[in-house]
């Protein structure tokens, strides 16, 4: 070691080495540890809680604030609004009250003018050993009701797509605010040394309604957003069109040592160290993106499973292949997947916003969903992967129990939803939380989304309090300064234990 | 007098405990032995030094016998059977009862409680642990104390006094090349050129910096660079944001006003008012400021009453950061719900604020340009010229009883109804005919023409209008009015308000008085850290929107009064800041590491070499442009487009390959919210949804792939060769020279043309381009 070497963190003494390595290296960019930097100096820590975030590192895995039950997650996002009364909150009252007014309801919802009440528009039947009522619109999901805890109290701060999307995925009903998963990797970095800590699947239909602000990093640095991916369009700018692989390896090679002979010229300086680094991670991408995102080489019965191979129903197809995807991502150890279901405001046609056809609409989602969806749970699980993966299901609200004047569909209800979970950390079989008997209002253990998402932070191993970041003055979080772990969804007494930082 | 709302205080009715046992009889309630440590063991987690929940505290005894956010005090001595605090312990509510969790307090403990508050809730002074701090007793609330600078007109002195107190100097001057590079890119956003960089080095009078600085302040780039710092702050962007995230198509003269008031050197405390009240100074464009928010269309709220009016709450609430976070540095937004946590800043502030703009809303409003007055009036004449070939039309084309066919037409709705083919021309004669083709191709012609007038006339900068009655709002809950508030200023800068009956742009002149005024302590404080950071990469105060109790404080306090007094003295020129600091010997430091200065301050917060930064977003395409030789230079007008789809179902398609008007500087881009641009968005560029006042500056792989194998950067690659042939001939030596030349600003030395030469040969001049783009010589600013 070089005698300054003694004056460097950790993390200098490593682009020191990292400096010779390159000065004297003939070997290609990829070979190296991948080491980046963020904006800030140092560690990136401002307060006593804030991730210890090696800036030479900023993607490798770092412990949260007590023991993790989730490694990883996996969010299964459907776009637009799913009604929770054809789903997942069976209220038969509403059989007998269908075709009446709702008395002392209201005239006005976020559409128009409000119609009568509506049953259900799907039957409903007992499942599984909780026997828990689940409609017949999503048959394989139903299959997995004893895996799965509800959550039937949710509610919402906002009745418009983008505040509400935007409250599901930030905490915010603001544009601009930190999504959950890049709060996830700003904490605890990647298991993964050659892929992004974070991917955002949109659905083959399009991007959702609320797009990158349901991935974006907000005012985090931008290492920690969502980079989208899917079975249909890979990572882009992942090779050079038209460039010849001989010009390509000459460009690096040059560039590897025009940066050497610059760094010997600034010796100490971490950032330009990092950048070099940078390309390296970047050339390692480029060699493992191609195998992730290759499923020929799932079997028969993979395919099968998931229902890959239905060229009926290509969105079916494709969004299969979206979830085969996320598990080869998680795998691999990448940190946060989020999956779409459900792309942009089209009337319903696309998504799950049901206002005027809903039953019609709704036949052709669960369809796209389904199967797929239950799949990817079940093959998480024969693999061993839901012991160490959560998986969350979850829409920014919920739909009203009476339909809208003139039309077979129901307006925007943000006051009682039911999202759900399963995999790590989670209780099997449980319904938490109750809406009034026409699942018009959460009455029963009330939880704004704060509390799903401080739950997620619980499971990753994160107290929602103390995960923090400063901009313009405040120390900012992903739950403002509200939200509770909902404990009565976890599977151990799940009380207070890690109050103590682990690391 | 401005109203200030009052708490009301909830009426418990709880059953009477009774004092039993004789240990409380006979002494009295001691608040250190009996009463703290209950409150220790039941109370403290959520309302003590660390947390306060609902606003309320039990460690300290000011804010114990204030109360919390939700009512009044939760104490009353004397009355503890009114006492919310005894409600709260004793109720059996599940939602109401303290603690929520654990165990209750027990008979022995609540009387104790309840005796303690009846014998008067004795609380001696000086018993508490924690002192409150007075939050109004704080640096940057206090007036400006200027000194003179150690060295008299400038800000060396100040920098080299708090060095010296760690042992460390400055830095030796970098070489003449670096410093020209260096201030290129910070005042202008652009690398010099090689022919600038000879005459520079060459120019031996007394005042070739002062040359060069004159220069590029007097340069249309200045603007364009130091607009883009401004737009940052107040979030501009050219889209409504939210789920449809539609085209804004008349944001972008705000943006041009933006440029101008930077290269007009428009004193700052003016720049202020016309921001706020631009209409009554004639600069209409000025006002976007007002507006750069995400807003909801009205298709986008909901039908509902409460739905209205939480979106009306929304949009008021984001002037109102605006305001607070752009010229005051202070999160006045945190008071939207409570009373802020750690400024003097109380909920009734807030609304007393959003008082002030509660008459703005988020729409275009027509200029008042000459311009503008004109397409207006083109626009009134078109539309004249329309109807009467409405009536042309409407004589020529056969009577209905003719037989021939002709479309139905309807006054109003002709526009639509004469599509030429549509329109029968049998019954006619060739001349007639030919008449009526001429007419509908005028026509459809004239409409195109309305609608560009129309558009031309009008800027996205607010409409005025009778403000709202502002209330108190419980929580920030539109559903939860309280009093009415009138507008008045911060209450911890002076009792200062207005009756209700100020009218609605008389309001917003008020407020920008206050603001703009060289007494206002934040103020000038503010803007001068800014363009400090603009220059240093990080302020004298690191938290550029924060001057609060929660923001780091300055690390060279008098040099930051000091450069405001300047600031103020100088009639408020940006311009004259930017002198001061860029012709300092801090500003002309070597930004070479060294080992003592790193062990000292890491951080380099004290400036004892000039701290490294990477290129902005902007300023790395646009100089790949210049460098490229097709940098498009047209000023102004409608952006161009990054995105070849915007919204809809396939989301941002991005423009691969750029020409003409995509090659214009990077701040002339339609600005899309939150949909970063698809090669440079990764280089940290803001989304425009949340104020960004520092660009973080990450390094990621996503930028290393977006940079290398980008469509755009190929395109630069082949045009950066094409003009070096062009200047230089086939000899790849000389172009060599010349690519570093244009690149670097420097010649190759032997070893590293020796290492080129090879690779240009083989695989074209191209592929060293494409290094060069790549290079951290090329992306950091020396």
């Amino acid at each position: 070691m070089t005698p300054q070497a003694e004056h460097l963190s950790p993390a200098g003494r490593l682009l020191l080495d990292r400096r010779r390595f390159l000065a004297n290296s003939s070997t290609a960019l990829g070979s190296v540890a991948l080491a980046s930097l963020l904006g800030r100096d140092q560690l990136l820590a401002t307060g006593p809680d804030d991730p210890l975030i090696d800036a030479a590192k900023p993607y490798a895995a770092r412990r949260g604030h007590f023991p993790a039950k989730a490694k990883n997650v996996i969010v299964i996002f459907c776009a637009g609004g799913v009604s929770q009364l054809e789903t997942w909150d069976y209220k038969p009252e509403l059989i007998q009250w269908d075709d009446k007014p709702l008395p002392g309801g209201p005239a006005v919802t976020f559409q128009g003018p409000a119609g009568n009440l509506a049953r259900p528009q799907y039957s409903f039947r007992q499942r599984g050993e909780t026997g828990k009522w689940v409609s017949e619109m999503l048959p394989h999901l139903a299959e997995l009701t004893d895996e799965i805890a509800f959550v039937h109290s949710l509610t919402s701060k906002s009745n418009t797509h983008g505040p509400a999307e935007n409250f599901l995925s930030t905490g915010s009903v603001l544009d601009g605010f930190p999504s959950l998963g890049a709060w996830t990797t700003y904490a605890l970095g990647s298991e993964s040394r050659d892929l992004p800590s974070y991917v955002a699947i949109p659905d083959p239909r399009g991007v959702p309604q609320n797009g990158s602000n349901n991935w974006g990093p907000g005012f985090l640095p931008a290492t920690f957003q969502g980079t989208t991916m899917s079975s249909k369009s890979p990572l882009r700018h992942l090779s050079a069109p038209g460039v010849s692989g001989a010009s390509d390896r000459a460009a690096r090679s040059l560039l590897q040592r025009i940066n050497a002979r610059h760094l010997e010229a600034h010796p100490g300086d971490s950032k330009l160290a990092a950048r070099i680094a940078s390309y390296e991670l970047a050339g390692r991408m480029q060699l493992s993106m191609p195998g992730v995102s290759d499923l020929d080489s799932e079997p028969t019965s993979i395919r099968k499973m998931y229902g890959v191979d239905d060229s009926s129903n290509p969105n079916k197809a494709a969004f299969a292949k979206n979830c085969i995807l996320a598990r080869r991502l998680i795998e691999k150890g990448v940190r946060f997947v989020q999956l779409f279901n459900g792309a942009y405001a089209s009337g319903g046609k696309l998504n799950w916003d049901g206002h005027s056809e809903l039953k019609k609409q709704y036949d052709v989602h669960a369809g796209i969903l389904d199967q797929p969806a239950a799949a990817l749970i079940r093959d998480l699980k024969q693999r061993g992967l839901l012991e160490e993966t959560l998986v969350v299901w979850c829409t920014e609200f919920g739909r009203m129990p009476f339909f809208q004047k003139g039309a077979r569909g129901r307006d925007h209800n943000p006051d009682g939803f039911t999202c759900w979970m399963t995999g790590a950390g989670v209780r099997r079989g449980v319904s938490h939380g109750e809406t009034d008997p026409l699942g018009q209002k959460a009455v029963k253990d009330i939880h704004p989304l704060y509390d799903f998402n401080a739950t997620i932070l619980h499971l990753l191993g994160l107290d929602h309090e103390r995960l923090t970041f400063e901009h313009n003055g405040i120390e900012r979080r992903l739950t403002n300064v509200e939200g509770h772990v909902i404990r009565e969804i976890l599977s151990w007494a799940g009380g207070r234990e890690g109050q103590e930082r682990n690391a | 007098m401005r109203a200030r709302a009052r708490r009301s205080v909830p009426l418990f009715s709880i059953a009477a405990l009774t004092l039993t046992g004789s240990t409380l009889a006979d002494t009295k309630i001691n608040f250190v032995r009996d009463v703290r440590p209950l409150f220790e063991a039941h109370c403290y987690d959520c309302h003590g030094p660390e947390k306060q929940k609902s606003g309320f505290r039990l460690d300290v005894k000011a804010a114990a016998l204030k109360g919390g956010d939700n009512h009044g005090p939760d104490i009353l001595p004397g009355k503890a059977q009114q006492s919310p605090l005894i409600h709260f312990v004793t109720t059996d509510q599940e939602d109401e009862i303290m603690p929520p969790r654990g165990a209750p307090l027990s008979a022995k403990e609540i009387a104790i409680l309840t005796a303690w508050i009846n014998e008067g809730a004795v609380w001696p002074d000086g018993v508490d642990r924690t002192v409150l701090k007075n939050t109004r007793d704080h640096w940057s609330f206090k007036p400006l104390s200027p000194t003179e600078s150690p060295t008299p007109g400038s800000p060396d002195g100040f920098i080299e006094a708090a060095l010296a107190e760690r042992g460390l100097t400055m830095s030796p001057p970098a070489d003449r090349v670096a410093w020209l590079r260096r201030v290129c890119f910070d005042l202008i956003g652009l690398p010099p050129t090689p022919e600038q960089v000879e005459a520079f080095v060459k120019d031996s009078r007394d005042d070739a910096f002062e040359r060069i600085v004159d220069h590029l302040l007097a340069s249309p780039r200045y603007g364009e660079r130091w607009a883009q710092h401004w737009l940052d702050v107040v979030r501009y962007a050219d889209t409504h944001g939210f789920e449809v995230n539609t085209e804004r198509p008349n944001a972008w003269p705000y943006r041009d006003y933006v440029i101008r008031a930077f290269n007009d050197d428009i004193p700052y405390d003016q720049f202020i008012r016309e921001q706020i009240a631009g209409d009554a100074y004639g600069k209409d464009a000025a006002t976007g400021f007002l507006v750069t928010a995400s807003v909801l269309l009205p298709a986008q709220i909901g039908k509902d009453a409460a739905s209205k009016r939480l979106a009306r709450q929304d949009s008021l609430d984001e002037i109102v950061m605006n305001i607070g976070q752009t010229f005051l540095g202070l999160s006045i937004g945190c008071a939207r719900c409570h009373d802020h946590k750690f400024d003097p800043i109380r909920a009734e502030d807030y609304y007393a604020m959003q008082a002030f703009v509660a008459g703005v809303e988020y729409a275009d409003r027509d200029l008042r340009t000459p311009e503008a007055e004109a397409a207006r009036a083109e626009a009134a004449r078109l539309t004249a010229r329309q109807a009467e070939i409405d009536r042309t039309l409407i004589a020529l084309v056969p009577p209905a009883d003719s037989g021939a066919e002709r479309p139905i037409v309807s006054t109003g709705e002709n526009a639509d109804r004469f599509a030429p083919e549509k329109i029968a021309l049998s019954g006619l004669s060739p001349d007639e005919a030919e008449r009526v083709a001429s007419l509908l191709r005028e026509k459809t012609a004239n409409e195109t023409k309305i609608k560009m007038a129309n558009r031309a006339g009008k800027v996205f900068a607010g409409r005025f209008r009778e403000p709202d009655k502002i209330h108190l709002l419980n929580r920030g809950d539109p559903e939860q009015p309280r009093d009415l508030v009138d507008p008045a200023i911060l209450s911890a800068f002076g009792d200062i308000s207005f009756p209700q009956e100020t009218p609605e742009q008389k309001r917003r002149l008020l407020l920008a008085d206050w603001i703009a005024s060289p007494d206002n302590p934040l103020t000038a404080r503010v803007m001068v850290n800014r363009i400090w950071q603009g220059h240093f990469g990080a302020g004298i105060v690191p938290t550029p929107s924060d001057f609060g109790n929660n923001g780091v404080p300055p690390s060279h306090p008098e040099l930051l009064d000091w450069l405001a007094a300047e600031f103020i003295r100088s009639g408020w020129s940006v311009k004259h800041m930017h002198r001061l600091i860029v012709l300092s010997r801090t500003y002309r430091q070597r930004a070479a590491h060294h080992p003592d200065g790193a062990a000292k301050d890491a951080d380099v917060r004290l400036l004892w070499r000039y701290p490294l930064r990477r290129l902005e977003a902007e300023s790395i395409r646009d100089s790949m442009l210049a460098v490229s030789g097709r940098l498009n230079l047209k000023m102004y007008g409608v952006g161009y487009n990054l995105f070849a789809q915007r919204g809809g179902l396939s989301g941002f398609d991005p423009v691969e390959s750029f020409t003409g008007e995509g090659l214009r500087r990077m701040i002339y881009a339609h600005k899309v919210r939150r949909e970063t641009a698809a090669v440079f968005g990764a280089f940290d560029c803001p989304d425009a949804g949340q104020s960004a006042a520092v660009r973080r500056e990450s390094t990621t792989p996503i930028q290393a792939l977006n940079l290398f194998n980008s469509r755009f950067t190929l395109d630069q690659c082949e045009a950066f060769a094409e003009r070096v042939v062009t200047e230089v001939g086939d000899d790849p030596r000389r172009q060599i020279a010349r690519a570093y030349e244009i690149a670097f600003n420097r010649l190759p030395d032997a070893e590293e043309l020796r290492e080129c030469e090879p690779v240009v040969r083989d695989h074209g001049l191209a592929t060293l381009c494409r290094a060069l783009f790549n290079s951290n010589e090329f992306l950091f600013v020396p």
